[in-house]
């Protein structure tokens, strides 16, 4: 029998059926996972209700919207029972749109240099640090690495934005959008994100016989064991819900 | 109305909550065999059920268990048939959900596994009807490790699980599998030695 480590990292538990399982237990505090998937894989769902459930045990809560306007974002979400408007009426989930963020800031450039990454890595640990919180999604990061010009700049930005967020104390999802999830792919848009981050978590499709089944793998999460095994996935009206994938159907026919 | 093969109702008040029961019925009696097992469970033992559809759809289901006097209000069916022609999900009834194909086993599975914890203080049992449907659209070793998966799921939730199959048309395999893992056996399989 193998000698069992005596320490544990405490966990950010999510909630969300089956996943905690999958991370024996939950993702480490204050991490950065990368949420890596295809188009109408679950990431925002997904998301969504990591935070509504750090909401409904008490947590403070931050949502970025890049890539859509939030407006759009909660009355898709609202479709969910597991979602409850009163949770960001009570200020207990805030949603930012990046775009009114960007022109809090004065970032009207197509193009981000240094001086604006700072400024927006900024903003979003004040706002961390101002409300005290603890959950908090990018959804996603790819559209805002689409305006830094270099991969240089974008391992800067994330980087310093996964090393702000972890010294206060804050596990985060950073959504990104991958065209691909096949076993040759990266897991990334940029191909940088994936060096850096604490945790990254694939989703994507199983084509089956002309059907796509959603799923869930976890690919890396520094600080605790987990499975790496693909799990199939589902969006039922009360969130988030996996179980293994079969294995003699766990590849693309 | 039918009459009903009482034999079920009376096997069925020896059997625990976490069990599984293989059920073989044959090409005639098939729709007795499924009257004469969910007759007792939802009105004797007041259980609620989630009948899995691969046989025929959810919808003929309801008006056949209707024309037999078997109420289908607390059975909420998984339909995998009706999404395979245009039309098919056409129909007023709202205790249906349905699965694009029944080749997404993973769904069916996580499709239940839902409906179980949307009403946890309620005893279920789940029918799956049939093992032969399905396998005209999963290969083998497919099929037998998800019926493996599925009945070791639900006997480890206490949830009751009925598998149905015609034993002369059902993969060989598969059979012997769920010989292995069921733990008991309703037998209306009609076998026919030619």
């Amino acid at each position: 029998m193998m000698p069992q480590s005596q320490y544990q990292r405490d966990r950010c538990v999510t909630g969300i059926d089956g996943l905690d399982e999958i991370l024996r237990g939950g993702i480490p505090y204050g991490s950065t996972v990368l949420v890596a998937g295809t188009c109408g894989s679950g990431k925002t769902t997904l998301a969504m209700e990591f935070l509504v459930q750090g909401a409904l045990q008490g947590e403070a809560c931050a949502h970025f919207s890049a890539t859509e306007p939030s407006v759009k974002l909660l009355e898709n979400v609202r479709q969910f029972n597991f979602f409850d408007m009163r949770l960001v009426d009570q200020g207990r989930i805030n949603v930012f749109d990046m775009d009114v963020l960007f022109s809090w800031l004065g970032m009207s450039k197509s193009s981000f240099d240094m001086d604006d990454i700072d400024a927006m890595v900024k903003a979003i640990t004040d706002i961390v640090n101002t409300i005290g919180v603890t959950r908090l999604v990018i959804d996603s990061v790819t559209t805002l690495c689409y305006k830094i010009p270099n991969e240089q700049l974008i391992r800067d930005f994330l980087f310093k934005l996964g090393k702000s967020l972890s010294t206060l104390g804050c596990t985060s999802l950073l959504v990104s959008e991958i065209t691909s999830a096949g076993a040759k792919s990266y897991w990334s848009s940029f191909g940088v994100e994936e060096a850096i981050l604490d945790g990254i978590m694939v989703l994507g499709d199983i084509e089956r016989m002309g059907h796509l089944l959603r799923f869930i793998q976890v690919v890396k999460m520094r600080g605790t064991p987990h499975s790496r095994a693909k799990y199939a996935l589902e969006l039922t009206p009360n969130g988030v819900m996996m179980t293994p994938m079969l294995k003699w159907g766990a590849v693309n026919d | 109305m039918i009459e009903l093969d009482a034999g079920i109702a009376d096997q069925l008040t020896e059997i625990g909550p976490a069990s599984s029961i293989q059920v073989r019925v044959g090409t005639s009696n098939s729709f007795l065999v499924m009257c004469s097992l969910l007759q007792p469970l939802l009105q004797d033992f007041g259980m609620h059920g989630i009948y899995i559809c691969a046989s025929r759809s959810a919808a003929e289901m309801i008006q056949t268990f209707d024309s037999a006097g078997i109420d289908s209000t607390n059975l909420h069916f998984i339909d995998t048939v009706s999404s395979g022609f245009i039309g098919g999900t056409n129909n007023e009834y709202e205790n249906i959900e349905y699965i694009d194909s029944p080749i997404m086993l993973e769904s069916i599975m996580l499709r239940t596994l839902y409906w179980l914890e949307s009403d946890p203080e309620t005893p279920f049992f789940v029918v799956v009807d049939s093992v032969n449907a399905l396998s005209i659209y999963n290969e083998g070793r497919m099929l037998a490790e998800y019926l493996h998966t599925f009945i070791n799921t639900f006997r480890s939730r206490e949830v009751l699980t009925a598998i149905v199959n015609v034993p002369d048309q059902t993969p060989p395999g598969v059979l012997a599998n769920l010989d292995l893992y069921c733990t008991d056996l309703i037998d209306r399989g009609q076998v026919v030695i030619n």
